[in-house]
């Protein structure tokens, strides 16, 4: 039996949920004052996902970076790997914002778009 | 001189909100001055998600938030000028400078002060030690990262938990940095939970509650901070003293609202919100300014800044059609039990709209609270809260009709 | 007194207080060495050897609670995109130390036909204690009758009028109220202090003064109020010394700098002196630059000054680096108080006028400085206890001050010898080598009479000098936007847009004005150096909002990466790399 703690962030009562599991069986969630409580922490522990924002390198433009975004939830534990392989990425300016920066990154379906308008470096 | 309906200072969510406001609601010629190269003030560097939940129901990022602002503006009639400063003012009169104008002496029927907010220094937290580089702001550092594409440090030391320390522990980490944990004076979070799970949880970063730093070290680059932890008086324990090593200091320890150019205009200021008194219509003492978002009080989301700006843009359209009907004596609101704001701080029109919205702040953190609005002993209106906490602004929007009986005197205040 | 008989006397002092310490006495001088427990034992020996009649004290006594200086190998600090002089090959005097001593020798020497050249080893003019400095002109009443700096102050500071025209820098002279309250004599019963202060002590401050070429005056209490309405009503009455000043430090050492180099002088930056060897009738001065040959050497290295004159061969004195720390206090404020204020206390301490409520001439308020014997030559660190200190001790005088104003703290290092007077006079053993040396307070007040006087030395020593007719003594200061009228913002900005283009949102710098200071004949280098000249960075947001874009205006100026812009000089790059690149190291 194993014991897991989620503070739920649904609202400012911020709960401490406490989740039990064994092998991946949950056997009881308790703490939570309601509902939306018990719902965060099933899926903080089966499949916690987040929104992944961060820069990619660009060439050409007002600035040397350009922020983008995930079109959608991510598995929390390829956030890292996410990070390495944007890294690589060098985009062209100009770029508008929604702009696809990366298709379907590693495997999850999950377009990397641009955040924002960048115009190219007129000097 | 350049004769304009409303000028709107600062270009970022208030800003364009104003401006927007002021030009639907009839101001015909609207002028939006903007001190950086670009619109969306603090936006574009925020580009972590969770804007825009109210106001568009999607969670966008800062630069996504402030982008479709920019577009709306850019749809209208609003004189939108970039790069540009305002030096002086007075009631219905600015100077400004851009490099393109020169010298812009405008005169102006309403004013929207929209100016936002600074971070807290060094200094004001009064850390002793060397001043090598290495020690930054998290929104300076947020800046550097996000739009400079430069990395600050390597291995880092965070102070105070506010939000913006807490997204940059998490971007600092995504970036390949180290961060050595969160030091935070108060015995709570100074920032939301929601960035304390995604942001410190989720990497496994610390947070040391009722910690501050003491020392640091290092003569041209911050080479070790000393770290200590706080009694009950926030005395540092010199027995908790440990050295860190690391290269940056990061400073998260509260906002102050931007006001030298409300000073010099005679505005009135309200000494805890550190921003000028205003009324529902966010207009301060001098007839004609008007203020909205950080430059009133320091927010927690974009959302509510946009809000104050519309309403501050509406106000200044009015005030131009001489729409408003104003009191004769205002209505003081105060704060009482556990309240350590209230804005507005008054209650000035005659007949505001159907409902008004209170922004309030706690003192302390507590369960199982109603908060009441009343006149004199006379009980206006009640809500029953879960939890209040100081990090976590309270709305209160209410129907007019609660406010109907209202005296010449107002308090709010947060009942056991 | 005789070498010998000095030296029995010494050894008494030493059996008593100090054993275990040698002492060899040579030509006047006194020369300690061993080992003490603690740094200030260092220093308290010094002194009392010092109080003899020595000409000064070398004292290399060390302590065991002190480690090893750690100092770094000296190299060019500097990428050569950013500052690469050439040095000539030979000078007929080569300064070492670009401070406000150092840069009044270079400017007052650029008068004659000479080859100067000025040796700085930081990155930028007045980083050692000239920018901590409390900017004060003195008149000398605080220091001990028979020194050479009282005398030297107290014909300086009237030189101040003409000079800051001169050099078109801001010299205010608003005064200082020497304050006797309830507090001056702790010791004594009320009554019989009170009564004292009002009768005794404030006539003897006012003598004193006079004898400076003051013109003071008595200020009973209600009077005071008046001048002072924000001072402590513990106050019983004060003396007003209406000519004391208050000059911009970094200012002067600039307009000095620019001012030199005007009239012919060269100023390196980032120019280390790592040995000086005799060479014939010329001396050799390597540098972390390369070498050059030079018929005198002025020593105004300030804390390195005897270690220097050691390299030189010249064991004639040494430095004992004093701390004083300061806080800084936003603009808005300054008119909290309408002079320089200090608190009389009795007794007083020997080594330090005591610090004050100081205005600057840009209306902050300053206060301190503190005084803290330090092993280390570069500590520059504010601690927690000087920053309490401070706060209570000033906090007293003016008390209902909001400290909530408080910008920036800061520490700065003298240079005093064991002697506690300025030694200026050529080395006993280096011909053609003048040290200037044991410069502290008041050294800014007397650096004009300093610089005179090491002129005089050069002409005795026979160097030839030739007075120029083309020396220029007026320097105009560049732009500042924000002290222009409407009307001449308006045309300047339409001349040169970038003088349009606000960087610092808090003084209101312009892009116009920083790079003045970038082009200058001492260029910044730097982001402190930038907000030194410029003052962008120096407002309530501490360069929050313009650091950034001082920092890419300096990368783009100098065409280097943005993380190899400095904050002030090498070893203090403002970022590690670029984002991503550690990601795609795999780290």
């Amino acid at each position: 039996m194993k014991k897991h703690r989620f503070v739920c962030i649904d609202c400012p009562l911020s709960c401490e949920v406490a989740l039990t599991e064994e092998d991946g069986k949950i056997l009881e969630i308790k703490n939570n004052r309601c509902k939306k409580g018990e719902e965060y922490a099933i899926a903080e522990f089966t499949n916690p996902v987040r929104i992944l924002t961060t820069t990619v390198r660009v060439e050409g433009g007002i600035l040397p970076v350009v922020p983008v975004r995930s079109k959608g939830h991510i598995p929390k534990k390829l956030i890292r790997e996410c990070m390495r392989e944007l890294a690589k990425v060098e985009a062209n300016a100009p770029i508008k914002c929604g702009d696809m920066i990366y298709e379907n990154i590693l495997n999850t379906g999950i377009y990397i778009v641009s955040s924002r308008d960048l115009q190219e470096d007129e000097a | 001189m350049i004769d304009v309906d409303v000028a709107v200072i600062g270009g970022g969510p208030a800003g364009l909100a104003a401006a927007l406001s002021a030009y639907r609601n009839g101001a015909k010629n609207v002028w939006l001055l903007e001190r950086n190269p670009e619109l969306g003030g603090i936006l574009p560097q925020c580009i972590h998600d969770g804007f825009g939940n109210f106001i568009f129901k999607e969670m966008l990022t800062g630069p996504e938030y402030a982008q479709r602002y920019i577009d709306e503006v850019k749809k209208t009639g609003i004189t939108v000028k970039l790069n540009t400063m305002v030096l002086e003012m007075g009631p219905e009169r600015l100077i400004a400078v851009n490099p393109k104008d020169g010298l812009l002496d405008i005169k102006a029927k309403a004013i929207i002060l929209a100016m936002g907010c600074r971070e807290r220094t060094r200094p004001q937290i009064l850390i002793p030690g060397y001043r090598p580089a290495g020690i930054y702001t998290a929104g300076v550092a947020q800046r550097y990262i996000n739009m400079e594409g430069v990395m600050p440090g390597k291995k880092v030391v965070i102070l105070g938990s506010g939000d913006v320390g807490l997204i940059m522990a998490r971007r600092f980490t995504l970036e390949g940095a180290k961060v050595e944990g969160v030091y935070e004076i108060m015995s709570n979070p100074g920032g939301l939970t929601r960035n304390i799970v995604q942001c410190l949880n989720d990497y496994d970063i610390p947070l040391h509650l009722s910690h501050t730093i003491v020392n640091i070290k290092g003569k041209k680059r911050v080479e070790e901070v000393t770290v200590a932890q706080v009694d009950s008086q926030m005395t540092p324990i010199k027995s908790t003293k440990r050295d860190i090593s690391c290269d940056t200091l990061l400073l998260s320890v509260g906002l102050i609202p931007e006001n030298e150019l409300s000073k010099m205009a005679d505005v009135a200021m309200d000494p805890i919100t550190g921003g000028p008194v205003v009324d529902e219509a966010m207009e301060t003492s001098v007839s004609g300014i008007f203020a909205c978002g950080n430059v009133a009080h320091v927010h927690d989301l974009v959302d509510d800044v946009s809000k104050a700006g519309e309403t501050a843009g509406k106000g200044a359209a009015e005030h131009i059609s001489d729409k408003i009907k104003k009191r004769k004596v205002p209505v003081i609101v105060k704060g009482g039990r556990n309240i350590r704001y209230v804005v507005p701080q008054i209650i000035r029109n005659e007949d505001f709209d159907k409902r008004i919205t209170f922004y309030l702040r706690v003192n302390d953190v507590e369960e199982d609270v109603k908060l009441v609005l009343l006149s004199g002993e006379k009980l206006l209106y009640k809500r029953k809260e879960n939890v209040v906490k100081p990090p976590e602004m309270v709305r209160l929007t209410l129907l007019s009709k609660f406010l109907e009986n209202v005296g010449n005197e107002l308090t709010i205040e947060a009942q056991k | 007194m005789e070498d010998a008989k000095l030296k029995r006397k010494i050894e008494k002092l030493l059996n008593k207080e100090f054993s275990g310490i040698e002492v060899s006495i040579d030509d006047g001088i006194a020369h300690l060495s061993g080992e003490l427990n603690s740094w200030n034992e260092v220093v308290e020996l010094g002194h009392k050897v010092g109080k003899l009649e020595v000409e000064e004290v070398v004292n290399l006594v060390t302590a065991k609670e002190v480690k090893a200086e750690r100092r770094e190998k000296p190299g060019l600090k500097l990428p050569k995109k950013i500052y690469d002089p050439t040095l000539p090959k030979s000078a007929d005097v080569v300064i070492i130390g670009g401070g406000v001593t150092g840069c009044f020798i270079a400017r007052e020497l650029s008068r004659y036909n000479l080859d100067i050249a000025l040796l700085e080893k930081e990155c930028d003019i007045g980083e050692g204690g000239t920018k901590s400095n409390s900017a004060q002109i003195h008149t000398g009443i605080g220091e001990h009758s028979g020194t050479l700096k009282k005398e030297l102050c107290a014909k300086s500071w009237p030189l101040y009028e003409k000079i800051s025209e001169e050099l078109d820098v801001p010299y205010k002279k608003d005064g200082l109220l020497v304050v006797l309250t309830k507090d001056t004599l702790p010791k004594v019963p009320s009554f019989i202090a009170n009564f004292v202060s009002r009768t005794i002590i404030a006539h003897v401050i006012k003598s004193k003064a006079k004898k400076v070429g003051d013109e003071p005056r008595i200020v009973k209490k209600e009077e005071l109020m008046e001048m002072e309405p924000n001072l402590t009503d513990r106050a019983l009455v004060a003396v007003l010394m209406p000519n004391y000043g208050i000059i911009c430090p970094h200012r002067l050492t600039e307009a000095l700098a620019e001012n030199a180099v005007q009239n012919g002088a060269s100023i390196f930056l980032d120019t280390e002196v790592i040995g000086i060897s005799p060479n014939g009738e010329m001396k050799k001065v390597i540098t972390t630059r390369g070498e050059i040959e030079a018929k005198f050497i002025v020593n105004a290295a300030g804390v390195y000054a005897d270690k220097i004159a050691e390299m030189a061969g010249a064991k004639e004195f040494t430095i004992h680096p004093r701390k004083g720390s300061t806080l800084l206090f936003d603009k808005g404020v300054g008119d909290y108080v309408n002079h320089q204020i200090s608190e009389m206390k009795l007794p007083q301490d020997p080594h330090t006028k005591g610090g004050a409520v100081l205005k600057t001439v840009d209306e902050n308020i300053n206060w301190g400085p503190t005084a803290i014997e330090t092993a280390d030559r570069e500590d520059t660190s504010v601690t927690a206890e000087e920053i309490q200190s401070i706060l209570k001790k000033y906090g007293s005088i003016i008390p209902n001050f909001s400290t909530n104003s408080l910008i920036a703290y800061f520490s700065g290092v003298r240079a005093p010898t064991y002697k506690e007077d300025f030694y200026i006079k050529p080395s006993k053993k280096v011909r053609g080598l003048i040290n200037v040396a044991g410069i502290q307070s008041p050294g800014l007040t007397a650096a004009p009479l300093i610089a005179k006087m090491v002129a005089d030395i050069l002409k005795n020593g026979g160097l030839e000098m030739v007075e120029k007719e083309s020396f220029n003594p007026i320097r105009k200061k560049s732009t500042v936007f924000e002290d222009l009228t409407l009307e001449e913002k308006e045309k300047l900005v339409g001349e040169n847009p970038l003088y349009g283009n606000v960087v610092c949102r808090c003084e209101h710098v312009t892009e116009g004005e920083i790079l003045d200071a970038i082009r200058s004949p001492i260029p910044a280098l730097n982001v402190d150096a930038i907000k030194r000249r410029t003052r962008a960075g120096m407002g309530r947001c501490q360069g929050g909002f313009c650091g950034p874009r001082v920092a890419e205006i300096l990368a783009r100026e100098f065409d280097i990466p943005l993380e190899k812009v400095t904050k002030d000089g090498g070893g203090s790059e403002l970022f590690v790399g670029k984002t991503k690149v550690s990601l795609m190291e795999g780290k």
